[in-house]
């Protein structure tokens, strides 16, 4: 019994070491964005909250922040669209090869993100949409869409069919029982992948950085090319901001939907 | 009627697919094989030469093996510190249990970026651990985590960690507990029930985590560059370089390729033999 007892106590202190080596850059950045200092120093040296102000007050940090949002709801929406239907198509359906159908839209899971970005940069160049908000937006859609179908069709999935029969039966067409009937029942799935969608957008930069036009620029690109030039306490102080929105997102979403049940 | 119904709800995700991803990739094979003149640029004929110097060039060799290493290395990192946690994660019978799976979670949420910019704090001349190890006494000057292997090691492996533990989390959970149980009750050490049960049980869900982890290592981008700078390259940021600093775009896509080729070999396989180890559990 003492060996089982030691063996709990070891994976309990391997377990919150994992978790704190987990953590670990998130304290880090949460306390240089507090720091008096003009440099990144931890511990912080004097606390302030002159950085957010000063971040919050950059028009460019602002304008990405937008042009980020923006893109990210737009891509969303295109991705819940095509990824619903193709969700319903692929667990409703029979469709011939929906296998390969499926495999090909899980592709972007595992795709090279630099590939696509160049990919699309090359391709996007010839048929002239090179820069334009239409292209960024497209190629978002690739590499949000996979996020929707893993969670739709999960969704889906635990949902009976012959609920959707029924109001069939009942006199309902095709589209009002699947907008009456099924869709308030994946509602779960759905918001799991708009969640899924809208982070993996508002996250990219592989694939942002080859596309972006003159004059556009996504917050996650504007953070990177900062780090590039060389890092301060107002980059500590935006990645802070994400962080406590990332984490509201999740409790939420955790709270609302039980999020850990689509990851 | 219904196949046709199911092809035209398809018709939209497949359209965008094609249009957006498959074609353009496929356009990178022409491009691949266009000889580069510098100054000029893409000129029109035929040359393997991009090819035969990615495969032959000890420059190009030299990457290619760093980030396969980095791949192998990274993966085994993360299933031998993720594999504990998975198991005490599908195990206990906390109330806590979802929340600490958030937990897990949510550096996977937290943006890419955001998450390599702690490590750059962390790791950096003066930077946290160089503390850590100074104060310790067990360094006396500081030691170099940046822009080498050791950094983008670290990094990777907290990156990717999350990936790991949450394949592992649901392969354990579907191991049943009598079957263990039952070794137990037949005498078996707890060591050996581990070994001998547990373990191969969830082989196949280490099998895909560690393929998952590989590929998403050969082809990280921001994390590579941000904790390897312009001078220690990976595949990724050799591409990046290629296309967006050096503008020999032949070249580039020969690279975007190969690196294509090896994702998709791998997950290929991975598929294969996951069928194979599946048909016999």
């Amino acid at each position: 019994m003492t060996a089982a007892r030691v063996r709990t106590w070891l994976l309990r202190a391997w377990v919150t070491l994992v978790f704190g080596f987990l953590m670990l850059p998130v304290v880090v950045i949460v306390l240089a964005s507090l720091s008096r200092t003009s440099y990144l120093t931890v511990p912080p040296r004097g606390l302030t909250l002159t950085w957010f102000s000063k971040v919050l007050s950059d028009p460019e940090y602002v304008q990405a922040i937008v042009f980020s949002v923006l893109l990210a709801l737009v891509a969303t929406a295109g991705s819940l669209g095509a990824g619903i239907a193709a969700s319903f198509a692929l667990i409703r359906r029979r469709v011939a090869g929906g296998a390969g159908v499926a495999a090909l839209l899980n592709a972007p899971l595992v795709f090279p993100g630099v590939v696509v970005g160049v990919a699309l940069l090359q391709f996007y160049a010839l048929i002239h949409l090179n820069g334009t908000f239409v292209g960024l937006a497209l190629a978002h859609m690739v590499i949000t869409v996979p996020y929707v179908v893993r969670a739709v069709t999960a969704s889906l999935q635990g949902i009976d069919p012959e609920l959707e029969n029924a109001a069939r039966v009942l006199g309902a067409s095709g589209p009002v029982a699947f907008f009456t009937v099924t869709l308030p029942l994946i509602r779960p799935g759905v918001a799991a992948g708009a969640l899924f969608s809208f982070i993996v957008s508002f996250d990219n930069v592989p694939v942002s950085i080859f596309l972006l036009g003159a004059g556009q620029m996504t917050l996650p690109v504007k953070i990177f090319s900062a780090i590039e030039y060389g890092v301060d306490p107002s980059i500590a102080a935006i990645s802070t901001m994400l962080i406590l929105l990332t984490g509201l997102g999740l409790a939420v979403a955790e709270r609302w939907i039980g999020f850990h049940r689509f990851v | 009627m219904t196949r046709g119904h199911g092809w035209r709800l398809l018709a939209p995700a497949l359209v965008l697919l094609a249009v957006a991803f498959v074609g353009p990739v496929g356009m990178l094979v022409p491009t691949s094989v266009r000889p580069y003149v510098p100054l000029v640029g893409i000129t029109s004929g035929f040359t393997a030469r991009h090819y035969v110097r990615l495969l032959t060039d000890s420059y190009y060799l030299e990457i290619i093996g760093r980030t396969l290493v980095l791949g192998l290395t990274v993966t085994c990192s993360t299933l031998i510190i993720g594999y504990p946690l998975a198991f005490f994660l599908a195990r206990t019978p906390s109330r806590w249990r979802n929340w600490l799976t958030i937990l897990v979670v949510f550096p996977l949420m937290l943006n890419l970026v955001v998450r390599t910019f702690g490590w750059i704090a962390l790791l950096a001349q003066n930077g946290l651990v160089n503390q850590a190890l100074q104060a310790l006494g067990l360094v006396e000057s500081p030691v170099k985590l940046l822009f080498n292997f050791a950094g983008l090691l670290i990094g990777l492996t907290h990156i990717f960690l999350p990936f790991m533990v949450l394949v592992l989390i649901g392969a354990i959970q579907n191991i049943p507990r009598d079957v263990e149980d039952a070794a137990r009750v037949l005498g078996a050490s707890w060591g050996s029930a581990f070994l001998r049960i547990t373990l191969p049980l969830s082989a196949p869900g280490i099998l895909s985590g560690s393929i998952l982890v590989f590929v998403l290592t050969i082809s990280a981008l921001v994390t590579p560059r941000l904790l390897g700078g312009p001078t220690y390259q990976v595949m990724s940021t050799l591409i990046y370089d290629e296309f967006l600093s050096r503008l020999n775009w032949p070249a580039g896509s020969a690279q975007s390729l190969l690196l294509t080729v090896m994702v998709l070999a791998l997950v290929y396989l991975s598929g294969r033999l996951a069928r194979r180890t599946g048909a016999r559990v």
